[in-house]
């Protein structure tokens, strides 16, 4: 089994101990992992913000680049299910479109093809689930709270095999944080506010941190906290947290 | 940047203490709705056959309005085609003038707020008053909806009571919600009794049975057609239904995902005129038709009006229904003001997260932030599209498409770490509005991995 | 062409690829075993007053039994004595209002929502909504577990008019508190006979 590692664009540059504990932690696990070098972005950004054409180039090139793999894992639920979802309306008549279907993140990979049983590294501290919309809604890493029927949480359940550690949701356990790319920046207001909420609400769990699959989310809530002052927790992505001390 | 939505959302979130509460009240009825649908086990798949029976009833639009108007006239009922709002206007005008019609009582219908066809009679001598308690209290200050359900639910008891000590001589300083509700119970019974025509609205037309059933709490719409003799209902023509097997269904969500009650009070089925009176049905176009033509928006006529979409919304809830401006807010808002003018509604396109709760929560599985998504990648083709963000994607585009670029800009990013937070902060960084600035770590992961990863991990490009 | 004609044939020229019906059968909706005590239940719920007629006892005794303060009493139903109008034979509508308790009767209980059906059988409806006081008169036997049976069994007459009613008018239209005794009835009792 090949799998290429995808380190998305603002991970590579703002967390870049996210893309190690990655590859360590399939290392870790046996895997045969490839880091091409190269990458930029997954095309995201202009995407939802309303220029996907200019994600085309970039859909072409990651095709390009992890045809060859058996899968494509990345620490990052939204960038993962933006290719899984669209590259194959976006590079229809205009590129193979195969990589894109063999993404995923690195959290359902290790629940769903890997079938981690641990144990894993050890966190003992308490920790606050941020259940990631697209990971929520798109990848179905956990059961929607508006939807019926069973409930499941893939990270939890991940998260389950470290130890020493203890996971809890805030109140609204997969409310948006506000973050949504371009929205940040357009409607710095509400955006802002809906941090200040989902801040506070993990804040209340009496968690020492926030841990989440998906970096945007925690860059944004870390960004609001230290603007407004509030009480200090700490951000670890889950994998930091899956690869800790291994 | 900024858009039409993000202005008026920063002053509705200027008075922080009622936001809160507007967050928390449409996040408590969210949570009704939710302990409604866990209810049924068979909540989901219920949602699944709604959706399926409206697209089978889009797909045979045609066929099922001529079937619903044969039966309704087989009743008795005339039957009248609008193919826009001023046709609807016109024709509910001649209605009430050739009764010689002074006075319409009303049940709520977003028909026709979307019409104004309120001022429209009122600017023909033609007194309207609205008898769903919230839209009555919204007519008597002025106002329009800021929900489709809750219509005041802007307004604080204090602002009701004051409202109706000035305009129903209600009892100075009693701002008792109970109280108030009883003075306008009295003040709309003299309406009802006095008026001379009743108007309703339609959440389904029954195409086997010529059925308007209408679902109100209050009774206010039995009470608009059990006083007049004259009833006039106005109709989408997107409401029309096969049958009571699919009224079953869509009856069972409504309630459930709107406010979260088993139903509402009263289900009405009115099919023929009161002895005596007459009942005429309105059917509006509006627009609709041609939406059926738009394969990436059709969806958004299987809408029930449930208003769960600006309950779940994160947006909406901290944002507000007067920062949309379409006269509906919230995601469905967001789609119908596009559907009908995108140049004029564009600036409700930025109130979106797409963390998609509200297609995950639409009792009819409307697919409302996907199509969100679609109309901001049409933007830039009605020339609405904000010149700053354009200019930023571009830019991404260039640096993103050409690695070499990247390297060179992500591997010194760590500099900024050392730019004074005067110049981070100065307002031309979009995101250090609402954040403090992220430090830079010293490398980058292309450039740490190969400090720590086996060479043969590492592929050359 | 006519606006009728005109909307129709936009209707069919847009309407997309056909899209079949979906079957029902797999929906499997929820039922009850005790769908009486179901419907009992709920009715509360919804803030109904349920008294059980027992058998042999006359109606007439157990709405006065209910309602002793009642002044005004509207029904057309017979045998109901101690009614002081008819929403048969009133001149207008308006006599009717402040009438104390309007008695009507219902057809099918529903027990998933407390929904009653009532069709229209006298005259003026308003009696459904204009009284003060609303009063069903339900046959116990004749409860369902859910709406879409109930929508299998209810039947119109020649007025042409039906409502389901569950549970007393109500609002929460200020301020999201909730008021019983909207426009309509303050308060619902339902007779089980």
């Amino acid at each position: 089994m090949k799998i290429g590692l995808f380190i998305p664009c603002y991970v590579d540059a703002v967390y870049p101990d996210v893309g190690v504990a990655c590859y360590k932690l399939l290392k870790h696990l046996g895997l045969d992992v490839i880091y091409p070098m190269g990458q930029t972005c997954c095309g995201q950004p202009m995407a939802n913000a309303g220029f996907e054409k200019e994600a085309v180039g970039l859909a072409e090139k990651f095709e390009d680049m992890f045809a060859g793999f058996d899968y494509v894992v990345a620490p990052s639920v939204s960038c993962v299910a933006f290719m899984r979802l669209n590259y194959p309306r976006l590079l229809k008549g205009k590129h193979e479109c195969k990589a894109a279907e063999k993404a995923m993140d690195i959290v359902e990979f290790l629940h769903d093809v890997v079938k981690v049983k641990g144990p894993l590294g050890r966190f003992p501290y308490k920790v606050s689930l941020h259940n990631s919309c697209h990971g929520v809604r798109e990848l179905g890493l956990s059961s929607p709270s508006e939807n019926t029927g069973p409930r499941f949480n893939k990270i939890k359940d991940l998260l389950s095999l470290v130890e020493g550690i203890e996971v809890v949701e805030p109140d609204h356990a997969d409310e948006c944080c506000g973050f949504g790319g371009m929205f940040s920046i357009e409607e710095t207001g509400v955006s802002r506010r809906m941090g200040e909420k989902k801040l506070q609400r993990h804040i209340a769990t009496g968690a020492s941190y926030i841990t989440g699959a998906d970096c945007s989310c925690l860059m944004h809530l870390a960004g609001v906290g230290a603007k407004d002052g509030s009480k200090p927790i700490g951000f670890k992505h889950v994998v930091e947290i899956l690869a800790s001390g291994l | 940047m900024s858009t039409s939505h993000s202005n008026a959302a920063d002053k509705f979130l200027k008075n922080r203490k009622y936001a809160d509460w507007h967050d928390d009240t449409f996040w408590s009825v969210r949570q009704k709705r939710d302990r409604m649908a866990a209810s049924l086990p068979e909540w989901e798949r219920l949602r699944q056959a709604a959706a399926e029976i409206k697209d089978h009833t889009l797909s045979h639009l045609g066929d099922y309005l001529e079937q619903f108007a044969d039966a309704a006239e087989k009743n008795g009922v005339k039957v009248h085609w609008a193919a826009d709002a001023d046709e609807f206007n016109s024709i509910v005008y001649d209605i009430l003038s050739s009764h010689g019609v002074q006075k319409m009582v009303k049940s709520k219908s977003m028909l026709t707020e979307e019409c104004r066809m309120n001022p429209y009679l009122e600017s023909k001598g033609i007194e309207i008053v609205e008898t769903d308690l919230g839209e009555r209290i919204i007519q008597l200050k002025g106002q329009a909806p800021s929900h489709i359900v809750m219509p005041a639910i802007h307004l604080s008891h204090d602002d009701v009571g004051e409202l109706f000590e000035k305009e129903l001589c209600t009892e100075k300083g009693n701002h008792d919600p109970t109280y108030l509700t009883y003075q306008a119970r009295l003040s709309l019974r003299d309406e009802f009794l006095t008026a001379d025509a009743g108007m309703t609205g339609a959440n389904f037309g029954i195409a086997e049975t010529g059925d308007i059933v209408v679902c109100t709490n209050e009774g206010n719409a039995d009470m608009s057609t059990s006083c007049p003799r004259l009833h006039i209902a106005a109709m989408g023509i997107e409401k029309v239904i096969p049958d009571y097997d699919a009224l079953a269904v869509f009856h069972r969500l409504l309630a459930r995902s709107a406010t979260g009650q088993p139903t509402t009070v009263f289900t009405s089925h009115f099919r023929k005129a009161r002895p005596g009176g007459e009942m005429h049905i309105v059917l509006v176009d509006n627009g609709r038709s041609e939406w059926l033509a738009d394969s990436d928006h059709r969806k958004t006529l299987r809408c029930m009006r449930c208003g769960s979409c600006m309950n779940t919304c994160p947006v909406y809830r901290n944002s507000g229904g007067y920062s949309y401006s379409y006269f509906i807010p919230g995601p469905l808002g967001v789609n119908l003001g596009m559907l009908r003018d995108p140049k004029a509604y564009s600036g409700n396109i930025s109130a979106c997260t797409l963390c998609l709760s509200c297609q995950s929560t639409c009792p009819v599985k409307i697919d409302l932030g996907d199509q969100i998504y679609k109309w901001r990648q049409k933007l830039d083709s009605f020339g609405t599209a904000n010149k700053e963000k354009k200019l930023i994607c571009k830019g991404m585009e260039v640096i993103f498409d050409h690695p070499a670029i990247y390297n060179a800009a992500t591997g010194e990013l760590h500099l900024v770490n050392h730019v004074p937070d005067a110049i981070l902060n100065c307002g031309l960084n979009p995101w250090a509005a609402g954040h403090k600035m992220m430090k830079f770590p010293k490398k980058p992961f292309h450039k740490l991995i190969k400090e720590v990863a086996d060479p043969d991990d590492i592929k050359k490009s | 062409m006519s606006a009728k004609e005109d909307i129709l044939s936009r209707c069919r020229r847009n309407a997309g690829p056909e899209v079949k019906r979906p079957s029902l059968e797999g929906l499997d909706p929820l039922t009850f075993a005790d769908p009486l005590e179901k419907f009992k239940s709920t009715s509360v719920e919804m803030s109904c007053r349920v008294i059980d007629v027992p058998e042999g006892k006359n109606l007439n005794d157990a709405v006065k039994e209910a309602f002793q303060d009642a002044k005004t009493i509207c029904t057309n139903i017979p045998g109901i004595d101690c009614a002081t109008s008819n929403p048969d034979t009133v001149a207008s509508v308006t006599e009717l209002n402040h009438t104390d308790v309007g008695v009507v009767p219902g057809m099918l209980g529903v027990a998933e929502n407390g929904c009653i059906w009532v069709p229209q059988t006298m005259k003026e409806k308003a009696v459904c909504f204009i009284s003060e006081n609303l009063a069903i008169v339900l046959p116990r036997q004749n409860v369902v577990s859910n709406m879409h049976e109930a929508y299998r069994r209810i039947e119109f007459n020649d007025y042409g008019y039906g409502a389901f009613i569950s549970g007393p008018s109500k609002t929460a239209d200020i301020a999201q508190v909730l008021v019983t005794g909207a426009q309509a009835a303050r308060t619902l009792t339902v007779f089980l006979i």
